[in-house]
């Protein structure tokens, strides 16, 4: 089956790498090679070159390759873009693309052309399904996060915003006699003001990353004063939680960015996990634990000084209190201040780290050990696309909303100023979910008494 | 033994009579049977044909060879263009007919046509081979067989009629239900659910003041329905007039809830929500306390009148006293009384797309009969239903449009892939490609399929064609003409100065140039009308036009993937319970189809192709054992 949309995604993992490739496949690549190298590249050559935006501008300089299908990848015509690997500039390689009539590849889309071009073998049929189950998932609960808090909110109330807008607009159209022209009145033109508003600063905002946050999370859980908040300060290097000796200190949820040599973290202190009838102390608890649930990966802590003698009790019955299914890494703590860990615990799983948080020793362990275990999974979507996803989206959707407001108040085109809302929504949809046209006619229906 | 017909059409409405047209029209030998051949093409409801989406529907089943458009001209009192000052693809037509002449038209059309006969009975069962309908019986015992059946049956199945708390059996008002059909098809494997709807009373017209009532005109130019008529054929023309309720009506409705039906629990089927009673508005509506009501005349030979917008079950004495409490019918007098109807419907997704059914070879359903309301829709479904049924008595494949080609398409997608909890209308903004399925040029996107499936005559062919050499002559002479800077007559037209030489084309592109205008000003004589309609959208909606084609091009490639009748969704790896029971209930005929469905994602999309690539592969291997010639499809 040759497809007939061109797919973009990044190929190498996610954070900073010497070099990052971006690949492309389906018929449009011809042209969006020459419109982004400046020619087409003779096939299975790499070619040095410069990777250029639509005024021209150099975005980077980096190897080229060209295969066109059968003998490809996928099958189809591929392009492989070798750039420098920071973040920055892999994004900016792939919204040119996006630009140049691309679109994000759904997660495990390349193969699944691989495998329905006859490039893979059918044995390996369930396999690929499942990637695609797994990165389904996996990119939904990014696609989740990039959307928590404030931005979510306020993307949900612009499409309610939009939803209300074509409510009207389509009333209009489809039932002229009902007293309901809409697109004559002065509300239509109000309500495409404060979308438009709306839309500027959502997109500013996402724009600057102040409210698409990306980045894997990471959560400590750990009894009270297991120095989950002098680990998390030593990880991140600055002074966030409050540090003291009375036990349940951090009373809420705090948590930071940190870049573990380019890959995105998100990292979540904890309140301590204990019964309490401190009220504010349970609510503490409460999100701790909804932090938990959400988690791609846990940092449990122990504190061996404390549970000397007692530490695989301890352990078992900390772990118990934790989802089994997200991947977990044991810290033990306070080694400087414990000598009997290393004959309780022997032989140590590779995923417990030693360390004390105070003094700093084995920190690094722990640092190169969560880089493993994060870092690398060619087939899961990161935060980080999910946010390109997002952005791009918004764009689109701003987009068709200039235009129908144009194509309303110059030429009195209703119909259009209701297609451009239509693509407006579809691309919102991207982020949100779609609003069906029997969705919408409820609305009409609940909202208008129709009914000639 | 050779069966006595191709195809049996039951029903005569206009589901029945536009599928018996094209059964006949087509080639097949067909037979229409009735109830009664005076009912033939009888509109049940509001007299009138056309309006937003629905005159697309009637204008597709014109360039489709249909009578529906022909006879709308032929008894059309009064036309009038809906959104008007919109643009022209959500423009559309309207006309109130006189209900005499339209089914004299339509009757005359049944007769007229070769291949057709029409017979008067009541049908009470069908007749089945195994999984094969092979023909009906009629309550006189009389059977006659046939290839296929298509059952055309609007509310007669199971129909229940409600005046207040009075109930009783029946089709229509006048007209008996079809209850032993009904029983019997009960008993097969179909899904059968209950839908309900409307009619208000009918008044008479010498009992109405109109002396303060709003008059409406119909428009001036006329349009007309059908792409072969002109307004010659018209009768007489007439008005309509609009009045509304008052706060004393809505007191009297409220007044009579404890006896109407719907609040009483009385109906169990579901109405639709755009064409609420007048009781349901009240309700629904509080704060409202006034409803707008349009006096449509029934005919020129009856001073009977239609007031749309008051349908109600409310008792009698409550229909009369709310009627009488409306500015200008302080003393009409009612003929007929509203009621409500409750009647049978059968999930339609349990339809394929030709609208044969899965359950039963061979028998086809068009019309109220799978949930739909309205006589453009059923008209359609009519159409494609007597259309495939002839073909398939021939061995011939079955033929849809897509979305992407008419509304039809869109009608019957919607059918049989979302069924439906209400009546289902059709409405512009159900259709994705709305700036490409207008009703001006429903000619140019069927005319020719419908003369390849042998549904347009000569004279459609040759007026067809006519209009499309003009069109491609004229759009020529456009591109090829150009004007210079300093024109004065043009350039008094574009309101400024021009900064170099343009074709004519270059120059309709802008929006408010309009063609006419254009074309005195270049000095060049015009076409017909219709002809500059076609150069002049054709050019304004260009790039939507050619981004709406790009969408439809994508989705195109999945729509030729199709998926076997006996795929096992079960046993698809990967695919959650909730997809998996969902594709097993619509059954999708495509990957198109299958994404169309609520609630799946393109991620089940993905699976559902590996998967079919898998399958096809093994399928491959067998294939090649038994014939190592046999062309296998592939999925590319």
């Amino acid at each position: 089956m040759i497809s007939n949309s061109t797919i973009v995604a990044q190929a190498t993992p996610p954070g900073k790498g010497g070099i990052g490739i971006v690949r492309l496949s389906g018929p449009a690549v011809p042209e969006i090679a020459k419109a982004l190298v400046g020619q087409l590249p003779k096939p299975r050559f790499a070619t040095y070159t410069q990777f250029t935006d639509k005024d021209d501008q150099t975005i980077d300089q980096g190897l080229v390759i060209y295969f066109p299908g059968p003998a490809s990848f996928t099958g189809e015509d591929v392009l492989e873009l070798q750039g420098h690997g920071g973040p920055f500039v892999m994004t900016m390689l792939i919204e040119r693309c996006l630009q140049l009539g691309a679109r994000l590849a759904r997660p495990g889309e390349f193969s699944e052309r691989a495998f329905l071009n006859d490039k893979m073998d059918l044995s390996q049929a369930e396999a690929i399904a499942d990637l695609i189950d797994s990165a389904s998932s996996a990119a939904a609960k990014s696609a989740v996060r990039s959307l928590q808090g404030e931005f979510s909110k306020r993307i949900h109330t612009l499409v309610e915003q939009v939803t209300r807008l074509r409510m009207f607009v389509e009333a209009a159209i489809d039932f002229p006699e009902e007293e309901i022209d809409f697109l004559s009145d002065e509300r239509v033109e109000a309500m495409l003001k404060s979308i438009i508003e709306e839309f500027n600063d959502l997109l500013k905002g996402a724009v600057q990353g102040s409210m698409l946050r990306e980045g894997v999370s990471l959560v400590l859980v750990g009894r009270p004063n297991a120095g989950k908040s002098s680990l998390l300060n030593n990880l991140t290097g600055k002074e966030l939680s409050i540090v003291t000796d009375i036990p349940g200190t951090t009373r809420d949820v705090i948590d930071d960015y940190l870049h573990l040599d380019g890959l995105p973290l998100r990292l979540i202190d904890t309140a301590g996990l204990r019964e309490t009838h401190d009220q504010i102390e349970q609510e503490g608890v409460r999100r701790a634990l909804a932090e938990i649930s959400k988690a791609d990966h846990l940092i449990l802590i122990i504190d061996c000084e404390a549970h000397q003698g007692h530490l695989r009790t301890t352990l078992d019955a900390l772990s118990a209190e934790v989802p089994l299914e997200i991947p977990t890494t044991i810290v033990l703590n306070k080694i400087d201040l414990a000598d009997t860990w290393e004959t309780e615990l022997q032989p140590l799983p590779k995923n417990w780290i030693p360390l004390s948080a105070k003094t700093g020793q084995g920190v690094d362990v722990l640092r190169a050990h969560l880089k493993e275990a994060l870092g690398y999974s060619a087939n899961q979507e990161g935060s980080f696309i999910a946010r390109t996803r997002h952005v791009h989206a918004l764009r689109q959707a701003n987009d068709a909303v200039l235009t129908g407001r144009a194509r309303l108040l110059d030429q009195n085109a209703g119909e259009l100023l209701a297609e451009e809302l239509k693509i407006c929504q579809q691309a919102l949809g991207e982020i949100t979910g779609t609003v069906t046209s029997d969705e919408l006619l409820g609305r009409i229906f609940s909202s208008f008494c129709i009914g000639k | 033994m050779q069966a006595d017909f191709d195809v049996i059409v039951v029903g005569g409405g206009h589901a029945g009579t536009e599928a018996a047209l094209a059964a006949a029209r087509s080639g097949a030998r067909t037979l229409l049977i009735t109830q009664n051949i005076e009912t033939l093409g009888q509109m049940s409801c509001n007299p009138a044909i056309g309006g937003i989406g629905k005159s697309h529907l009637v204008k597709e089943i014109d360039a489709l060879g249909g009578v529906m458009a022909l006879a709308a001209d032929y008894a059309g009192i009064h036309f009038r263009i809906l959104n008007g000052r919109k643009g022209p693809a959500v423009r559309a037509t309207r006309a109130q007919a006189d209900r005499q002449r339209y089914k004299a038209f339509v009757r005359g059309a049944l007769e007229n046509q070769q291949n057709l006969s029409i017979f008067q009975q009541s049908v009470d069962d069908l007749i089945v081979e195994g999984d094969t309908v092979t023909g009906i019986v009629t309550d006189m015992g009389l059977r006659f067989s046939a290839a296929t059946v298509v059952l055309t049956v609007g509310t007669f199945l199971g129909g229940l009629i409600h005046v207040g708390m009075d109930k009783r059996q029946g089709g229509r008002a006048g007209d008996a239900a079809a209850n032993r059909l009904a029983d019997r098809l009960r008993e097969m494997p179909f899904n059968v659910d209950r839908l309900k709807t409307g009619t208000p009373p009918r008044i008479d017209g010498k009992t109405v003041d109109f002396t303060d009532l709003e008059e409406q005109p119909g428009d001036e130019p006329r349009p007309v329905m059908s792409y072969l008529s002109t307004i010659d054929v018209h009768p007489q023309q007439v008005s309509c007039f609009i009045t509304h309720t008052n706060p004393v009506t809505h007191e009297l409705i409220r007044a009579g809830l404890d006896r109407s039906p719907l609040y009483t629990g009385e109906i169990d089927g579901v109405g639709p929500r755009y064409c609420p009673s007048i009781e349901d508005k009240v309700v629904r509506f509080a704060e409202k306390n006034s409803h707008q009501i349009f006096i449509e005349p029934e005919g020129l030979g009856t001073t009977e009148l239609y007031p749309n917008g008051i349908s109600t079950s409310l008792p009698f004495d409550v229909q009369v006293a709310l009627v009488r409490s409306i500015k200008g019918f302080e003393n009409a007098h009612i003929t007929r009384p509203g009621y409500a109807i409750e009647y049978d419907y059968f999930e339609p997704r349990d339809l394929k797309s030709t609208l044969e059914t899965r359950h039963l070879k061979g028998l086809y359903f068009a019309g109220q009969i799978n949930g739909t309301t309205g006589y453009e829709e059923a008209a359609a479904q009519g159409l494609i239903a007597g259309l495939n049924a002839a073909r398939q008595a021939r061995g011939e494949s079955g033929w849809c449009p897509g979305r992407n080609e008419a509304y039809i398409g869109v009608l019957i997608d919607d059918l049989i892939t979302m069924g439906t909890k209400e009546p289902y209308r059709i409405f512009t903004s159900r259709a994705e490609y709305r700036l490409i399925l207008r009703q001006d040029n429903a000619d140019r996107r069927l005319t020719p399929m419908g003369r390849e499936l042998g549904l347009v005559d000569e004279v459609r062919w040759a007026k067809f064609n006519r209009k499309q050499d003009a069109i491609t002559d004229w759009a020529g002479r456009m591109t090829s003409t150009f004007v210079q800077r300093g024109d004065s007559r043009i350039e008094q037209l574009l309101g400024q100065d021009m900064a170099r030489e343009y074709s004519l084309i270059d120059l309709l592109r802008r929006p408010d140039v309009a063609i006419g205008a254009l074309l005195t000003a270049a000095d060049m004589d015009a076409p017909a009308v219709e002809v500059q309609e076609q150069i002049e959208i054709d050019c304004k909606y260009e790039g939507y036009i050619a981004r709406q084609q790009g969408e439809i091009d994508r989705v195109q490639a999945q729509h030729n993937l199709a998926i076997p009748d006996d795929i096992d969704y079960l046993a698809i790896h990967g695919l959650s319970n909730e997809v998996s029971q969902k594709l097993q209930q619509v059954r999708p005929a495509t990957i198109g189809q299958a994404g169309r469905i609520s609630g799946i994602t393109p991620a089940a999309i993905s699976l559902l192709l590996i998967y079919l690539k898998k399958q096809q592969a093994a399928g491959m291997v067998r294939q090649t054992k038994q014939n190592p010639n046999a062309a296998t499809k592939k999925l590319a």
